[in-house]
C-alpha cells in the first residue's frame, strides 16, 4: 500500500491509515488528524486550556504521533493513543511556563458555568467548568485521556493519592450536575469553535 | 454499580468529540507542518550530505592523493609493460587506456552523485 487518494483513505480503518502512515504516508495520517482532531482538541478544552492553546498543543501532539507512530502497534485504539499523547504535551507546556505547580495546587478558581436545562442538568464541557484545576485536570486526564491514577500522578508530579482524591471530589461534582434527578447522564455536548 | 455505570457513562461522554467548524482547516494546518518538517528534514540531509561531499573531496586533494596515484600507476605501468613483454612482445595494452585525470575527476564526481542518490533513497525509506 503506497500513498493513496484521500477518498479512498476514509475507507480505511484507523490501524490501517497507522501502517501506511508508518511507511512515511503523511496523507495517510492526515486522515487520522481529521478523525481524531476534534476528539484531541475537545480533550485539551476540557483539561483547561485556552482554545487557541488547545489547538497549538493538539497540533504539536499529533506531529509528535506522526514521529511516534512506528510505537502505535494497533492494540489499542488510535484515539486514546494520540489523546495521551496530547494531555502529556498540554501538562510538558504548562510546566515549561510554570504554571502546572498553579493549577495542581488548585489556585485558579472554578469557571462560571452555564446555567443548568430544565431537568437541572448541564453538558459535561459545562460541568467540568464547575470543578476546580486540580481536579478537572485530574479526571480529563483518567477519563478522557485514559491514563491511570499512576499515570496521571506521574505526569502531574503530584502524589498518587491526592490524585485519586482529586478524582473523587471531581466525580461527586460531575455527578450532581451532570445526574441530579434521575441518575441519567446528559448525552452530547455543545458545538465548539 | 451505579459508580461504575456513572464512571462508564463519563468515559463515553469524553469519547464524544464535540463539533467544530474548522475541523477541516485544523487537519490542513497540521499536515502542512508535516510536509513542511519533511521538506526541511530533506533540505538539511542533502545540505549535510553536500558539505561532506566538498569536505571529503578536499581532503582528497590535500592529502596529494593525486600524486600518490599517479606515482602509484606509474609503478604499475612499467609492471604491467614488462608482464606483457614477457607474454607477447610488441603489444602495448595500455595504449588502450587514456590516462587522463579528467577522468578521475569525472568517476569521483558521478561516485558523489550517486551517494546523494543512494542517501536521498534511504532518507524516502526511513
Amino acid at each position: 500500500m503506497s500513498a493513496s487518494q484521500p477518498s479512498k483513505l476514509s475507507n480505511f480503518h484507523d490501524v490501517e491509515l497507522a501502517t501506511l502512515a508508518q511507511t512515511g504516508d503523511r496523507k495517510a495520517f492526515g486522515e487520522l488528524v481529521r478523525r481524531h482532531g476534534s476528539g484531541v482538541r475537545g480533550l485539551l478544552r476540557r483539561m483547561g486550556a485556552a482554545s487557541s492553546e488547545a489547538d497549538d498543543v493538539a497540533q504539536d501532539a499529533f506531529l509528535a504521533g506522526f514521529e511516534a507512530i512506528a510505537e502505535f502497534r494497533g492494540e489499542g485504539a488510535f484515539a486514546g493513543w494520540i489523546k495521551k499523547i496530547a494531555a502529556r504535551q498540554y501538562l510538558r507546556r504548562l510546566q515549561r511556563e510554570r504554571r502546572l505547580a498553579t493549577l495542581a495546587l488548585g489556585a485558579e478558581a472554578p469557571e462560571a458555568a452555564s446555567p443548568p436545562d430544565a431537568a437541572g442538568r448541564i453538558d459535561l464541557d459545562e460541568a467540568l467548568k464547575t470543578l476546580g484545576a486540580p481536579e478537572r485536570l485530574c479526571v480529563s486526564m483518567c477519563y478522557g485521556a485514559g491514563l491511570s491514577h499512576a499515570e496521571a500522578a506521574e505526569a502531574l508530579n503530584l502524589p498518587l493519592g491526592t490524585v485519586k482524591s482529586h478524582v473523587k471530589r471531581g466525580l461527586e461534582k460531575l455527578r450532581t450536575r451532570l445526574a441530579p434527578a434521575d441518575g441519567a447522564l446528559v448525552e452530547g455536548s455543545r458545538a465548539n469553535g | 454499580m451505579a459508580e461504575l455505570d456513572f464512571e462508564r457513562g463519563l468515559e463515553q461522554l469524553f469519547a464524544e468529540a464535540p463539533y467544530f467548524s474548522d475541523a477541516d482547516g485544523f487537519a490542513g494546518r497540521v499536515e502542512n507542518r508535516l510536509n513542511r518538517g519533511w521538506v526541511m528534514r530533506r533540505g538539511l540531509i542533502g545540505a549535510a550530505g553536500v558539505v561532506g561531499g566538498v569536505i571529503g573531496a578536499s581532503q582528497l586533494f590535500l592529502s596529494n592523493v593525486a600524486q600518490r596515484i599517479g606515482d602509484a600507476s606509474e609503478d604499475s605501468n612499467r609492471l604491467i609493460h614488462a608482464g606483457m613483454a614477457q607474454v607477447k612482445p610488441g603489444f602495448d595494452v595500455l595504449s588502450l587506456v587514456h590516462s587522463d585525470w579528467t577522468v578521475v575527476w569525472v568517476a569521483s564526481g558521478l561516485a558523489i552523485v550517486a551517494m546523494g542518490f543512494v542517501l536521498t533513497r534511504v532518507i524516502e525509506e526511513i
